[in-house]
């Protein structure tokens, strides 16, 4: 994990990507009835409302989209050992994957504005 | 020419089947109301989350007492090793952030024909869509002179609160060198692994306090979630200090004696300084009535929408409801309660339903530093929830000591985090 990732176009795309899935959330309404919602909302059990975690349990709004595509693969292939989430991330898709990363991105976003 | 002018295709629709769905549409652009029973992980957080989908809903709460007392870190408190205020919340983010009304009393009747939910006080609540949380009961008898009395003699502590304070008192009070025997039900029940945590943190009590004293664990069942775990790990913690009798070897419990201070299972009579009598349990009353648990003292509930299978328009999750494979936890209420939210707000503004994303994780502490886990992900096809290939497991059997204290952590870490969720 020390290793120096580069995503030279992605994080923009990200930001992009991110700036269009905010617009319901301005609208005050969360895009509840996503995919990538509802799997977002299923991590909030342990990593805290949004991602925002207390205790031990890693919080999930400050990791990069990039970082927590990279740390969900890695789980999957058990290239990252974890404790449960090598199992967890078994059970998620590519699109699932990708989902879950776009929506953490989009609270992110709306945060930052 | 055209086949209808506009106002007879009007007059038409009007008079179709789907006139329904557009008068639920046209209220969905109004108010549509939503009746959320049951403050628990399920309801709470369904009542939240349906407010964070649709600012314009109009949420009610029907929650019988002003405080919730969670069971998860229950076992810990029954240890000495956290407070009961510490495990107790209220709903006043709930009316105040999120803009739910609650009503604190209890759901007697219910007529899914006129979409009407009648309290305590004869007032009714209509209703466009309803969700029941209410958690579960243990009928009395089910062990045979296991009544509300002699609950009070051997408590249950399966409902967080006054019993849990009261077999707390009792553990405190015995005196070293005594017997404690927890009985455990036969599946399906609320928490599987909470009686096997529970004779594990009372074993930690012991063990620190009332060293020459012992544990029975009277089993109804011959396995038990995360057995191995727990197995190893009481040979390991806790030598000679728990003993586990299961069904085939006559642990069932089938009569307690609470004036003579008995209890007794298939082969054997005891008589204990403390019992914990975890009864056999089913769905609390409100989701029984109706025909709503076909009389299985569970309800049938389809996996994409958390919706009656009998009623349209009723909704339970948690406990109460039949989520098989998921298990009746706190995680699986929450998780539920976030589909059946967004299940609903969809139905309500006729849009389809997204893909559910069901999991689980129960966290069990066999000691303050030695936590385990079970995990699933679960995947809905025409409406049946399956486990995920791949995704479900416990944690390993041979980790180290340093997994065992991180997942300690991650337990106390997930119970402030889900608390959160639901009540912050």
């Amino acid at each position: 994990m020390n290793r120096p990732v580069v995503f030279p176009d992605t994080r923009n795309l990200f930001v992009l990507f991110a700036g269009l899935l905010s617009v319901p959330a301005i609208a005050s309404a969360d895009p509840i009835s996503t995919r990538g919602a509802t799997l977002a909302y299923a991590c909030a059990a342990c990593h805290g409302p949004d991602g925002r975690s207390q205790g031990a349990i890693p919080p999930l709004d400050r990791l990069s989209p990039e970082h927590f595509r990279e740390a969900m693969h890695a789980f999957r292939t058990g290239g990252r050992q974890g404790t449960v989430m090598n199992r967890i991330a078994k059970g998620l898709s590519d699109t699932d994957i990708e989902a879950v990363t776009a929506y953490f991105a989009s609270v992110e976003q709306s945060q930052q504005e | 020419m055209a086949l209808f002018t506009r106002r007879q295709f009007f007059s038409l629709a009007g008079s179709l089947p789907f006139a329904g769905a557009l008068t639920r549409q046209v209220r969905a652009n109004t108010r549509a109301r939503v009746v959320v029973v049951g403050g628990g992980f399920g309801g709470a957080t369904c009542a939240k989350y349906l407010r964070r989908a649709d600012p314009r809903l109009e949420i009610t709460l029907v929650t019988p007492q002003r405080q919730f007392i969670t069971c998860p870190f229950s076992n810990a408190a029954l240890a000495g090793l956290r407070d009961v205020a510490s495990l107790t919340y209220t709903y006043q983010t709930l009316q105040e952030r999120y803009g739910v009304q609650v009503v604190y009393t209890e759901a007697t009747g219910l007529d899914p024909a006129t979409q009407c939910l009648t309290l305590t006080d004869g007032k009714t609540l209509a209703y466009d869509k309803l969700v029941l949380s209410p958690g579960v009961e243990l009928p009395w008898g089910a062990i045979e002179g296991y009544d509300v009395v002699a609950s009070e003699v051997f408590p249950h502590a399966w409902q967080a609160g006054s019993q849990t304070l009261l077999l707390r008192r009792q553990l405190e009070a015995m005196e070293d060198g005594g017997l404690v025997v927890i009985s455990a039900p036969e599946t399906p029940y609320r928490c599987p692994p909470g009686p096997y945590e529970r004779a594990s943190l009372i074993a930690h009590y012991l063990k620190t306090y009332k060293p020459k004293s012992k544990v029975l664990l009277l089993d109804a069942k011959d396995s038990f979630t995360k057995d191995k775990l727990f197995l190893a790990a009481w040979k390991r913690l806790y030598p000679g200090l728990i003993e586990w009798v299961p069904g085939a070897q006559g642990g069932r419990v089938i009569q307690v004696d609470a004036g003579a201070g008995i209890v007794r299972t298939e082969f054997d009579e005891y008589k204990p300084a403390v019992a914990n009598v975890i009864a056999p349990q089913h769905a609390a009353a409100i989701a029984r009535t109706g025909g709503l648990d076909e009389g299985k003292g569970w309800c049938s509930v389809k996996g994409s929408t958390f919706e009656s299978t009998v009623h349209t328009n009723v909704h339970i999750i948690g406990d109460a409801a039949i989520g098989n494979p998921m298990p009746k936890s706190a995680f699986s209420a929450n998780n539920q309660a976030k589909v059946c939210a967004a299940a609903i707000v969809a139905q309500l503004r006729g849009k389809p339903i997204a893909q559910p994303a069901l999991m689980n994780t129960c966290y069990s502490l066999v000691a303050p530093d030695y936590g385990i886990s079970i995990t699933a992900v679960y995947h809905v096809e025409n409406d049946t929830i399956r486990v995920a290939p791949g995704s479900s497991g416990t944690s390993p059997l041979d980790a180290p000591d340093t997994t065992r204290a991180l997942e300690a952590a991650y337990a106390r870490s997930w119970y402030a985090n889900i608390t959160a969720d639901t009540f912050g």
